[in-house]
């Protein structure tokens, strides 16, 4: 039989049998599996994961073995492997063999003269490491992202009637870590993020890409006299944990919020060493479960100890202004200034020489663009970019376009990537800057090039180099400029003339912050583009994994099956745990109405919970009535909550934790919008020198704060995302709407 | 609907009454300063004891402390020995006994839970407080029934299996046991066969037991009422406070103006009984409305067989009257709230003499408000002229126990969350638990003073222990032991 490129499956066979026959014996007949006596190290887990599931499900012991057994007996095979790493398998199977990519998977149930076995297998070994996950999905395993949700009851055990065999559509299913922001796994220790890796490799991720940032603990680097001496998490601020904490019982008496791994961690050297390690966790998890590794950074922005190497160097605008970059003292092609980039490229590449992957990104906010001209020139000269457009044309196009990027800053944006492709193109001519310290060379992959540029990325992109596009910020408005997708070179043919194009999905963006996000909808329409136009997968953008159970599980799903819909994986993310009876499409309800919630913060005030000092006091310096899609908003929440309490009621108790998380979560959304209500109210209030309601609706929204953490807090324990929320919105909301009412009391009991 | 009375029926299952009966009146088994059952002689949460300290924190004033497992029951304190309940596995539970001196373990006796039925937070399945006297410990525990141990050595002495209750809304089990006399008193409200039954004490048996079919699920303490006319067991429930003879278990009168849900318990003194409750909606929020709110899965206005527990098919069959498969309209109004006791939302704060016969509602309500004061979980303290309640957001209330004239109504006790405990008294002081881990702690008094807030760290859902000049807090997982330094009590 052969395998169609993108997707053959036949699961309804198995589907029918395995659901109609629930709650049927146990299999009463010996498993085993049979493994390779040298086996890749890939098959080998994926043996001893299977081994598991079964346990799990059917509390049976299934023995591990080297060849398959004689035959005639009542034993029950599963074949691991392919004909290249088993023999078994090559003698059961032999030139029945499908046809399989390296990602292509197959379960399938083969007639012998000892009677049926079942063949779980791959492409290569992480593909059959992937063929044993989705038979446990078939099974009714759920992979979660906090942990696998097994069905209320097993299915019936066998090995019979199996023929499922599958390809991904998208190839590259890249998970992002690390990030900024306390909120995001930049507080996740390694156990955390390895349980993580373990749920993503599940669902067939196959490459982890850590977005790291100068000021760091991940990296150690001298250049011209100047020692890095940055080292710390989250730009700097700092959360203390103390009494006023709601919910701070889960912080397990800390005294401050901190990655668990660095925590305590005094020094520069500790912290480095600390996080340095952690960076080496997680590469060596990942790798250890199939997928491959990137690490992600800016090349033009250093620490800003940096400065004294780097005449003039500019300060980079971002929040708490930690790097420097060049400025008009640096042409592009200034030696100093390579020099400099390549002791911090260096830096990475000797802390983790196993990396896979190297992706540089381009500025968020460019600034250099001194040198525009010169640099446009030099590139016009290299590629013969000028015959075809003007770099006037691309400023108008970046001005004039829909994108979050737009306008001046748009113009901005072109004249800064101008400067920095000049700059990496010559930088990179040199093969050397890009070898581990074994000699090998890593990939290269350039993130963030402006959309202006992508009709052209091919000749501008350094050589033998890939890309990663983020369009937008949110999938809203991604969305809404899929043609641009279109536009990059050779899109019409089966794959781009640049080498593995993959578009940055983001699930959840920091901007809209600390509340519960879903864009399952958005991402599809994506999905479908990035299929159409040939790229070669995603990458996630997050920063709250614990909401986006509902999407990943999507993403899972239909990067094997371009058919299944946000719908049908929400229902089959829940039913076999949770059970029918309408859960999922209670879930269902409750999740569009966050979807709903997402699209009009989005469109409204994408920076609306941002996880900065101001984010909820910058709401009390307004002095107009909170606009109508407030309410909007927290209603959708309140609606939401309410899906997940009806649906977590009816589930099966084995399926109601994923409910109640949720459940407890849009409640602190829906407490969350009460508060900055109140917090708009008393604004409100102060302009009009009402001191009495001035102070109830400071009362109601610290109040309302409190009960939304201490809601959220239920749920948090093994979560450092959600822990992050509570000690961000403590500090920068609860502590300073207390210290207002405090002062505002004592001015009211002053006699005036 | 606000996320505040959703948790009304989600964060409820915690039997965290109040009640309180002059000491001197009632018969006790256990010594004036001791505290023998949830909050204390007769669930009175006052305690006669002297020099408690005013301001402590998790190490200051730390006599001693001691790990349980996790459980949220009220540790209770007999001849010089504290007892706790925890669950120390996924389906283990253990009942402990300390030295109240020192904290040395006298005893742990652990028990197979088997499976435990489902259950909503802030509940737990170690939430029964314990009763014992001297001879005996007496505990409960949904799977197990009630269980008497030898106080000396936590030696099982008998077991009286009781059917596990069934909640449409899964709060779980948490009434917890008293004691009178030789029987040890256990009331069950559930949502499906509600019932009042005296075990003897020594032997386990049942002396007798009254069913309860008007009431829905609530957490109510029983509580003994000594009146000129006779000695009642007061049970508060849907709807209804009612009377039983201690005796035989006959139901002698009820008094008609309680709510719908009954979490917190009542009190006594005097012969006057005090409730306050909140029970969430309006006066027309009968069951049904929550049933459609929360069971409707499908929410298309009906019940069907797959909304509603299995434990109730046969309610469920019994109610649907046309067979149409479904409950809707009348059918669902009277399917699991009794056609005789359609109690609503709302929030009360009562004081009801006790001694009558039959309907006491026209004549033996003393008095009764309506306001914004109650707790769903908390229930009020009468100490002094003062009736003491707290609520979520720490917004307490005092009113004047003989007249109901407002003291002060919903103040801030400067400390937010949530509160489950109740509060309790001595020595001129309330405590008030916040889940926070903060007690903040009053003057007792007709004005609102606050003396200190103190941080134990760690969530407070159980109501304290005080005896002997000294208080127990039970955390999540611990047990701290809090008192003056010996020399300055």
């Amino acid at each position: 039989m052969t395998v169609s490129s993108r997707i053959t499956t036949a699961i309804t066979l198995s589907h029918c049998m395995l659901w109609s026959a629930i709650g049927l014996a146990q299999p009463a007949s010996p498993i085993t599996i049979v493994l390779a006596d040298n086996a890749p190290a890939l098959e080998k887990l994926a043996a001893e994961e299977l081994q598991g599931q079964i346990d799990k499900l059917w509390g049976r012991r299934a023995n591990i073995i080297a060849k398959s057994p004689a035959g005639g007996g009542s034993e029950m095979a599963i074949l691991i492997g392919s004909p290249a790493t088993n023999p078994s398998v090559q003698a059961l199977v032999g030139d029945r063999w499908p046809a399989l990519s390296d990602q292509g998977i197959v379960i399938r149930t083969v007639d012998s003269k000892g009677g049926a076995q079942l063949v779980v297998g791959g492409g290569s070994p992480v593909a059959t490491l992937w063929a044993v996950y989705e038979l446990g999905h078939q099974w009714g395993i759920r992979y979660q992202l906090h942990g696998d949700a097994y069905p209320a009851e097993a299915p019936k055990f066998h090995i019979e009637g199996w023929n499922i065999a599958q390809e991904p559509n998208l190839r590259s299913r890249c998970w992002r870590t690390i990030n900024d922001f306390p909120i995001g796994p930049e507080s996740w220790g390694l156990a955390e993020h390895q349980r993580m890796l373990r749920q993503l490799a599940k669902q067939k991720f196959n490459r982890v890409l850590l977005s790291v940032y100068p000021w760091q603990p991940f990296s150690h680097f001298e250049f011209g006299g100047v020692k890095k001496q940055s080292a710390m998490l989250w730009f700097g601020y700092r959360y203390p944990i103390d009494g006023d904490v709601p919910g701070r019982s889960i912080f397990k008496g800390a005294r401050e919020f901190y990655n668990p791994d660095l925590a305590g961690k005094k020094t520069y050297e500790e912290r480095t060493q600390a996080g340095m390690q952690l960076v080496r966790g997680i590469i060596d998890e990942s790798h250890r479960l199939g997928m491959t590794v990137g690490l992600a950074f800016s090349p033009l922005e250093f620490p800003k100890e940096f400065a004294a190497a780097l005449p003039e160097a500019k300060v980079i605008r971002q929040l708490e202004n930690l790097t420097v970059g060049p400025g008009a003292k640096q042409a592009p092609d200034n030696a100093l200034l390579a020099e400099l980039a390549t002791a911090q490229l260096r830096s990475y590449l000797t802390a983790y020489p196993t990396l896979d992957a190297i992706y540089l990104t381009l500025p968020e906010f460019p600034e250099w663009d001194e040198h525009t001209e010169s640099a446009w020139n030099r590139l016009s000269a290299r590629t013969g970019l000028g015959k075809t457009v003007s770099l006037k044309d691309l400023e108008q196009a970046a001005a004039k376009r829909t994108t979050l990027i737009s306008g001046e800053r748009g113009v901005k944006a072109v004249r800064g990537n101008v400067t920095s492709l000049d700059f990496l193109q010559t930088w990179l001519s040199d093969p050397k800057r890009l070898q581990r310290p074994d000699g090998t060379s890593v990939e290269l992959y350039l993130i963030e090039v402006d959309p202006v540029f992508y009709p052209y990325l091919d000749k501008l992109l350094p050589k033998d180099a890939g890309s990663m596009h983020l369009v937008d910020y949110t999938a809203r408005r991604v969305a809404a400029n899929t043609e641009l997708m279109k536009t990059l070179p050779g899109t019409k043919r089966p794959r781009p003339l640049v080498a593995d194009p993959s578009l940055i999905f983001t699930l959840a963006d920091d901007n809209v912050g600390v509340l519960p996000q879903l864009a399952t909808r958005h991402l599809e329409k994506l999905a479908k583009s990035l299929r159409s136009s040939g790229w070669a997968g995603y990458s996630t953008r997050y920063w709250i994994a614990g909401d986006l159970d509902p999407t990943v599980h999507y993403l899972s799903r239909v990067a094997f099956d371009d058919s299944v819909t946000p719908e049908q994986a929400y229902e089959d993310l829940l039913r076999p745990n949770a059970g029918g009876g309408g859960i999922s499409e209670r879930s269902i309800i409750g999740w569009n109405q966050i979807e709903k919630a997402t699209d009009l913060i989005d469109q409204h005030d994408i920076g609306f919970a941002f996880p900065v000092p101001n984010m909820v006091m910058k709401h009390y310096a307004a002095t107009e009535p909170a606009p109508a899609w407030w309410q909007e908003v927290s209603d959708l929440y309140l609606n939401a909550m309410n899906e997940m309490y009806r649906a977590h009621d009816a589930a099966d108790p084995s399926g109601r934790r994923l409910l109640y998380t949720l459940a407890r979560r849009y409640e602190f959304a829906l407490e969350y919008m009460t508060a900055m209500q109140a917090v708009r109210a008393a604004g409100v209030a102060r302009a009009n020198r009402d001191s009495k309601t001035q102070l109830a609706k400071l009362e109601a929204a610290a109040e309302g704060l409190y009960n939304g953490l201490n809601a959220l807090s239920t749920v948090s324990a093994e979560d450092s995302s959600y822990k992050g929320v509570i000690a961000v919105v403590t500090e920068y909301g609860y502590r300073p709407l207390q210290k207002e009412i405090a002062r505002l009391q004592d001015e009211m009991e002053t006699p005036p | 609907m606000k996320p505040t009375l959703i948790l009304c029926f989600l964060s409820v299952a915690l039997r965290l009454g109040a009640c309180c009966c002059p000491i001197l009146l009632v018969p006790i088994v256990a010594s004036a300063e001791d505290w023998p059952q949830f909050r204390g002689p007769n669930c009175s949460g006052v305690s006669t004891s002297r020099a408690l300290p005013v301001q402590f924190s998790a190490t200051d004033k730390l006599r001693w402390e001691a790990t349980l497992g996790e459980g949220v029951s009220s540790p209770i304190v007999v001849a010089g020995r504290v007892i706790s309940t925890a669950m120390t596995g996924p389906q283990e539970f253990s009942v402990l006994c300390h030295d109240a001196a020192t904290g040395g373990l006298n005893w742990k006796t652990s028990f197979a839970t088997g499976a435990l039925p489902a259950i909503v937070h802030p509940n737990v399945p170690a939430s029964s407080t314990p009763t014992a006297d001297a001879d005996r410990v007496y505990v409960y525990l949904s799977t197990l029934g009630i269980l008497g141990l030898d106080a000396r050595t936590g030696k099982e002495l008998w077991r009286a299996p009781l059917e596990v209750p069934n909640y449409l809304m899964d709060w779980g089990a948490a009434a917890s046991p008293i004691l009178y006399q030789d029987s040890v008193i256990f009331c069950s409200d559930d949502d499906l066969s509600s019932y009042l039954i005296a075990i003897d004490k020594r032997t386990g048996s049942v002396q007798w037991k009254t069913p309860r079919p008007e009431m829905l699920g609530g957490y109510a303490t029983p509580v003994i009422c000594q009146t000129p006319e006779r000695t009642e067991i007061v049970v508060a429930g849907t709807g209804k406070m009612k009377g039983y003879d201690p005796a035989t278990g006959e139901e002698l009168w009820t008094c008609n103006t309680l709510l719908r849900t009954i979490m917190t318990s009542p009190m006594v003194r005097d012969g006057v009984i005090y409730l306050s409750a909140q029970s969430y909606g309006d006066t027309e929020r009968i069951l049904k409305f929550a049933l459609l709110e929360w069971k409707d899965t499908n929410q298309d206005g009906k019940l069907s067989p797959s909304e509603v527990p299995k434990e109730f098919a046969e309610k469920f069959a019994k109610a649907d009257k046309n067979k149409d498969g479904f409950l809707e309209g009348d059918e669902l109004d009277h399917a699991f709230q009794s056609p005789a006791n359609m109690a609503a939302g709302g929030s009360i704060v009562q004081a009801i003499k006790g001694g009558g016969r039959g309907d006491v509602t026209k004549t033996h309500v003393v008095w009764n408000l309506t306001n914004k004061a109650p707790s769903n979980i908390s229930s009020s303290l009468v100490v002094g002229d003062q009736l003491f309640v707290v609520k979520k957001g720490g917004i307490c209330s005092s009113f004047d126990a003989a007249t109901g004239e407002t003291h002060w109504i919903t103040r801030r006790l400067q400390n937010l969350g949530e509160y489950f405990a109740s509060p309790v008294a001595g020595d001129g002081k309330i405590y008030v638990s916040g889940d926070n881990g903060f007690v903040v702690v009053l003057k007792q008094g007709r004005t609102l003073e606050i003396l200190a807030k103190n941080d134990l760290g760690d969530s407070l859902i159980a109501t304290p222990a005080i005896a002997d000049g000294r208080i127990y807090f039970r955390t999540k997982e611990k047990l701290l032991c809090i008192a003056e330094p010996e020399g300055t009590r």
